[in-house]
C-alpha cells in the first residue's frame, strides 16, 4: 500500500511554525484574560 | 510493508533519535521553561550596574603598551597585505587561494567567537586602525599638533557599519555565489574590494579620526566589537579587567543604527541559509521574470538575490519590531523609541548563535585548509611549500553529521536563552513592578521562539 504523500516535504515548515503559534496564542489568551479581569475589577 | 514515497520531503537524518522538527519543539519548551524560571527567580536588574574589576596595573600597562600595540598592528597590516597579494597574484581557484579562506572564514567567522570569549581582540590587530593611528602620530610629530577632524554626525551613529555589513555579506554571498566551494568569490575581486575598502576606511579616518570611525563606521570593528560585549574581559580607562558576562552588551546599543547592525547580522546569515533552501524557488522565480524582461543572466541573479537579502533584513526587523510593539501595550511601558533601542542588544547572542549554527562545520573544515596547504602555498600555485604542509588536506570525517547537528541545536538554544536573560534584565530596569516586566517579556519570548524555529528550519533544510 502506498500513501499519497509525495509532496509532504513542501509542508514540513508547518511543523516549525506550530511552536510559534502556540506561544503567540498563549500570549493573546493571557492578555485577554487579564484585560477581562481588570475590567471586572473596575466594574 | 507500507512505503512512504516522500519524493520532495526533507531527508530525515537516519541516525538522529527523533525527527529534526521535534528539536524545534524541544528548543521552544526550553525557552518557555527558561522564561518561567526568569520570571520567578530574577526580580532585580543585574546587568545595568557596571561591575568592573580591573586587573593589575602592570599587566594592563604591558598588554596596552604602544610597542605591543604597534606590533599587533603591524601583524594585522602584514596579514591584510598577504591576503591582498594572494588575491591579486594567486590562483583563480577560490578554494586554493589563501585570500578567501583567510578573509571570509578565518577572520569573518573566527573573530566573532574569539571576541565573545576573550573581548575585543580584533582592535589591536585592526590594520586600518593601526595605519590611521600611525598616520596621526606622524602628523603630530611633523606639525606639532593633533590633526583636526570633523565632528562625526551623531545621527549617523552606526548606520555606516550596518550598511557596510550588508555590503560585505552581499559581496560574498550574492556577488560570489557559486556552488561547490566554501567561498565562491573570485580572489581578485576580493582583493580589489579589500583595497577599495582600505582606501574608503582610511579616508573616513582622516575625516573623523581613527578611533571615532572604528567605534561607529568601520564595519569590522563595529561587528566584532559587538560580539565582544558578551564576554567578561574588557578595557576601561586604560586598564584591562573583568566584568559580569553579558553586562557590557546592555550599554552597546545606545548609538543610532546599532539595532540595524545586529539585525543585519541575523538576516544575512538567515539569507545565506535560506537562499539555498526554502527561498530557492522564489529566487528562481524572480530571476526568471527578470531574464524574461531582458535583464542579463548574471545581473538578474544578483538582483534577485539582493532583493531577497533585503527582504530577509526587513523580515527580521519586522519580527523584532513586533516584539517591541507588543511590549508597548504593557502598563507603564516607556516610549516605542526607547524600547526599540533598549532591547536591541538582546539580539546579539542570537546573532552569534546563528553564526555558529550556520558556519560551524564550514569553519572547522576550512581551518584545516587554512593551516595546511593554504598557509604553505598561499598563492595556490603548487610550487611553494613554506611550512611543509602544502600536501595537507581537509579531513571531512573529523565531524559527524550528528555532531554538527547537536552543535547547531545547542548554540541556537543557548543563544536564545541568553537573549531572553538580557531582555528580562532590561525589562526589570524599564518596569518598576517585576510582574509588569515579566508580562512585557511574553512578546520577546515569542520573538525568541520564532528565531529559534526559523534557525532550526533553515538548518534542517540545509542538512536534509
Amino acid at each position: 500500500m502506498m500513501l499519497p504523500v509525495a509532496h509532504v516535504g513542501h509542508y514540513l515548515w508547518v511543523l516549525y511554525v506550530i511552536p510559534v503559534l502556540i506561544v503567540a496564542a498563549g500570549i493573546v489568551r493571557t492578555l485577554l484574560l487579564e484585560r477581562r479581569r481588570r475590567r471586572e475589577e473596575r466594574d | 510493508m507500507t512505503w512512504l514515497p516522500l519524493a520532495h520531503a526533507l531527508a530525515a537524518r537516519q541516525d538522529l533519535p527523533i525527527p529534526a522538527w521535534l528539536f524545534a519543539w524541544g528548543a521552544s519548551i526550553v525557552l518557555i521553561v527558561s522564561f518561567v524560571a526568569l520570571s520567578v527567580a530574577w526580580r532585580k536588574p543585574r546587568f545595568e550596574e557596571a561591575r568592573w574589576h580591573p586587573f593589575g596595573a602592570r599587566l594592563s600597562r604591558a598588554l596596552l603598551s604602544w610597542p605591543l600595540q604597534a606590533l599587533c598592528g603591524l601583524i594585522g597590516v602584514f596579514l591584510l597585505g598577504v591576503a591582498v597579494y594572494a588575491g591579486l597574484r594567486g590562483t583563480e581557484a577560490p578554494d586554493r587561494n589563501f585570500a578567501l579562506t583567510f578573509l571570509f572564514v578565518t577572520c569573518w567567522l573566527g573573530f566573532p567567537v574569539l571576541s565573545a570569549l576573550l573581548g575585543d581582540v580584533f582592535r589591536p590587530f585592526n590594520p586600518w586602525r593601526a595605519v590611521g593611528r600611525a598616520a596621526g602620530a606622524g602628523f603630530r610629530a611633523i606639525a606639532g599638533q593633533r590633526p583636526a577632524h570633523l565632528a562625526y554626525p551623531a545621527r549617523l551613529g552606526r548606520w555606516p557599519a550596518a550598511i557596510g555589513l550588508l555590503a560585505v555579506v552581499w559581496l560574498e554571498v550574492v556577488h560570489g555565489a557559486s556552488g561547490g566551494v566554501a567561498v565562491g568569490l573570485d580572489p581578485e575581486t576580493a582583493a580589489t574590494a579589500a583595497l577599495l575598502y582600505s582606501a574608503y576606511t582610511l579616508a573616513m579616518m582622516a575625516l573623523f579620526g581613527a578611533e571615532e570611525w572604528c567605534e561607529r563606521g568601520e564595519v569590522f570593528s563595529v561587528y566584532f566589537g559587538m560580539f565582544s560585549q558578551l564576554g567578561w574581559l574588557g578595557v576601561k580607562g586604560g586598564r584591562i579587567g573583568r566584568r559580569r558576562p553579558l553586562s557590557a552588551a546592555s550599554r552597546w546599543a545606545t548609538l543610532p543604527g546599532s539595532a540595524a547592525v545586529v539585525i543585519a547580522s541575523i538576516a544575512t546569515t538567515a539569507f545565506d541559509g535560506a537562499s539555498e533552501g526554502p527561498l530557492k524557488g522564489a529566487i528562481e522565480s524572480v530571476f526568471d521574470r527578470l531574464v524574461d524582461a531582458g535583464v542579463g543572466l548574471t545581473p538578474a541573479l544578483r538582483l534577485a538575490d539582493t532583493l531577497f537579502m533585503l527582504l530577509c533584513f526587513a523580515g527580521v526587523a519586522l519580527v523584532y519590531l513586533l516584539g517591541v510593539r507588543g511590549m508597548r501595550t504593557v502598563h507603564g511601558a516607556p516610549s516605542l523609541a526607547k524600547l526599540r533601542v533598549g532591547f536591541a542588544h538582546t539580539l546579539i547572542p542570537i546573532a552569534l548563535a546563528y553564526l555558529v549554527a550556520h558556519y560551524f562545520s564550514l569553519f572547522v573544515f576550512q581551518e584545516q585548509a587554512q593551516f595546511t596547504y593554504l598557509l604553505s602555498d598561499p598563492l595556490g600555485t603548487a610550487t611553494t611549500d613554506l611550512f611543509g604542509t602544502a600536501s595537507g588536506g581537509i579531513d571531512f570525517t573529523l565531524l559527524s553529521a550528528n555532531a554538527i547537528w547537536y552543535v547547531q541545536v545547542g548554540s541556537l538554544v543557548v543563544g536564545h536563552v541568553l537573549g531572553l536573560v538580557l531582555a528580562h534584565d532590561r525589562a526589570l530596569a524599564f518596569w518598576p513592578d517585576y510582574r509588569d516586566a515579566s508580562r512585557s517579556q511574553y512578546w520577546m519570548l515569542a520573538v525568541m521562539v520564532a528565531f529559534t524555529c526559523l534557525g532550526l528550519y533553515l538548518l534542517s533544510y540545509e542538512n536534509g
